[in-house]
Formats: C-alpha cells, sequence, structure tokens
C-alpha cells in the first residue's frame, strides 16, 4: 500500500467536497460569459472600455464568493480549513501564469511598436490563428489547475474550450458566439452541480449541533 | 479514519468531519472525546459571525503518533511474504 498516494487520495476527496457545491462553475462561467458579452458590447457599440467589466468582477465577485460559500456550502457540510501547502501551490500557478502572460505580452508588444521583423511575423502568424492558441491556452491552465486542485470537470471545461474555439475557427463562428457557449455550459453546468447539492445535502436539523456542544 | 482525515487539512468542523466519514453524530462524538482524551484531538470553541463554532484540529502529539501509525502500518505491509 502507498502510504502517501492514499493520503493524497483523502486530501483530494476532502478538497473536491468542498467544491462539490457548483459555486467554481457558476464564478468561472459568468466570468466567461462577462468577457463574452463585453466582446459583442464592444463591436455593436462601439464601447471600448467593454474589458473594465472583467477586469472589476474579481474584485466585486471576492465578496460574493465569500459569502455564498458561507450560506449555501458550510451550514450544509461544514467547515474546513485547508493547510496553506494547496493555497500556496495555486498561487504559485497564478502568478507564474500572470507573469509569463506578462512578460509574452511585454516582448511582443516592445517588438512591434520597434518594428521588429519578428514581432511583425509572429503577429501576422498569431491573429489569424487567435482562436486556436486561445483553445489550446484554455486547454492546458484548465488541465493544470483541474490537476493540481483534483477537480477532473476543469479537464472536461479545458476540452470544452478547445473543441468549440477550434470549430469556431475552421466554421468562422465569432469568437465572441464560441465564449458566451462556453460560459453558458459552465454556468448550467454550475447550477446543475448547485441544485444537486442542496439536494444531496439539506440543512441539518441541529441533531449534530446538539452532540457538537456536549464534546 | 478520523486522524487521516484531520491530518491532511488544518482544521475541520464536526458536521465536515461527520459527512467526510459518513458516522453518525453520536458515534463521531464519541470517538472525538476519546481522541481528545488521549491528547491526539484538540478541540477548538470559538466565535464565526457571532455564532458558536466547534473546529477540530490534530494536536501535536496526534500528528507524531499518527505518523508513528503510518510507518508501522507501512512496516507491517513490507513484512508480509511475497
Amino acid at each position: 500500500m502507498n502510504v502517501k498516494t492514499s493520503l493524497r487520495e483523502v486530501e483530494r476527496r476532502t478538497y473536491m467536497s468542498y467544491h462539490q457545491d457548483g459555486l467554481l462553475d457558476i464564478f468561472v462561467g459568468v466570468y466567461v460569459l462577462l468577457f463574452a458579452l463585453g466582446i459583442l458590447l464592444m463591436t455593436m457599440t462601439e464601447f471600448s472600455t467593454w474589458f473594465v467589466i472583467p477586469a472589476i468582477f474579481p474584485a466585486i465577485m471576492g465578496p460574493i464568493w465569500i459569502s455564498a460559500k458561507k450560506r449555501i456550502t458550510m451550514p450544509r457540510i461544514g467547515y474546513v480549513k485547508f493547510g496553506t501547502r494547496g493555497a500556496n501551490k495555486l498561487m504559485a500557478i497564478f502568478i507564474g501564469l500572470a507573469a509569463a502572460g506578462l512578460g509574452v505580452f511585454m516582448l511582443f508588444g516592445f517588438g512591434a511598436s520597434m518594428g521588429q521583423g519578428w514581432a511583425l511575423t509572429l503577429r501576422n502568424l498569431i491573429i489569424p490563428s487567435g482562436m486556436i492558441i486561445i483553445g489550446i491556452l484554455a486547454a492546458a491552465i484548465s488541465s493544470l489547475f483541474a490537476y493540481t486542485m483534483g477537480l477532473n470537470r476543469l479537464y472536461a471545461y479545458g476540452l470544452l474550450a478547445l473543441v468549440l474555439l477550434l470549430a469556431g475557427h475552421f466554421a468562422i463562428i465569432p469568437f465572441a458566439y464560441s465564449l458566451l457557449t462556453i460560459g453558458l455550459t459552465i454556468t448550467i453546468n454550475g447550477f446543475v452541480l448547485l441544485i444537486g447539492f442542496i439536494r444531496k445535502y439539506p440543512l441539518s436539523q441541529g441533531d449534530e449541533t446538539n452532540v457538537e456542544k456536549s464534546l | 479514519m478520523i486522524m487521516t482525515q484531520l491530518y491532511v487539512v488544518e482544521s475541520a468542523d464536526f458536521l465536515f468531519l461527520q459527512h467526510q466519514l459518513q458516522m453518525t453524530p453520536g458515534n463521531l462524538s464519541s470517538h472525538l472525546s476519546k481522541l481528545e482524551k488521549a491528547g491526539y484531538v484538540e478541540i477548538v470553541k470559538e466565535f464565526i459571525e457571532r455564532k458558536p463554532h466547534t473546529a477540530l484540529k490534530l494536536t501535536k502529539k496526534g500528528s507524531s503518533a499518527f505518523k508513528e501509525y503510518q510507518r508501522n502500518l507501512k512496516q507491517v505491509f513490507n513484512d508480509l511474504p511475497k
């Protein structure tokens, strides 16, 4: 028996049980939907500051997320505090991805502004295949988070994004519509999970609280 | 299993353990009392948003006892004839 693997499995199951409420899916789905709506808004009304909407989303949704966890998840399955190890790993991935993205963006921007041949060639290669590149990136990032968090449905979301964006590229479907479909699917799945979660874990009748008091 | 569950998290409350371990409140409470008496589990009473809350965590003694148990268990399996 591999004791470490078993402990990792217990850890994974514990983490998964805390995210089976679908809230993560709803928030990710709504975030993708906002991006899609922002792009649609920009193309329809030339409202160029659309990116402000998804940019302020995490700041607004952070407190809502915590409140939803406290009101929906915790009264049903209880409260757990995970160690800092997992959070540190996730933070390292976030920072790594942000730094890599910023680095590539700055290098590319600098090269393009200096009229460097390689940057222009790269830009000419990237722009027509933007949806393929975004699809591959979305699948890779989803898989990375799925592996780290032990949430297998994130693999499915990554695959969905890859398939829909590839299909969008070849079938010449506008990027915003592909994003809308991805966001909508994830959000609906989140609500399905949430309803299942609420049904599976009804609010406790107080038995536990009474026994808990006796501890 | 209570020790395993508490080993992988920083702390958890009664309800969470009950769901994870599929135990009745009475059964879990009885096991926790024994573990507390042995000094393996610490029961922390606190208030979260003005509501009473009972958090359970492994003590240092509990953590080392669990590691020792892991080592012993491994040894048992390693010593088995192939």
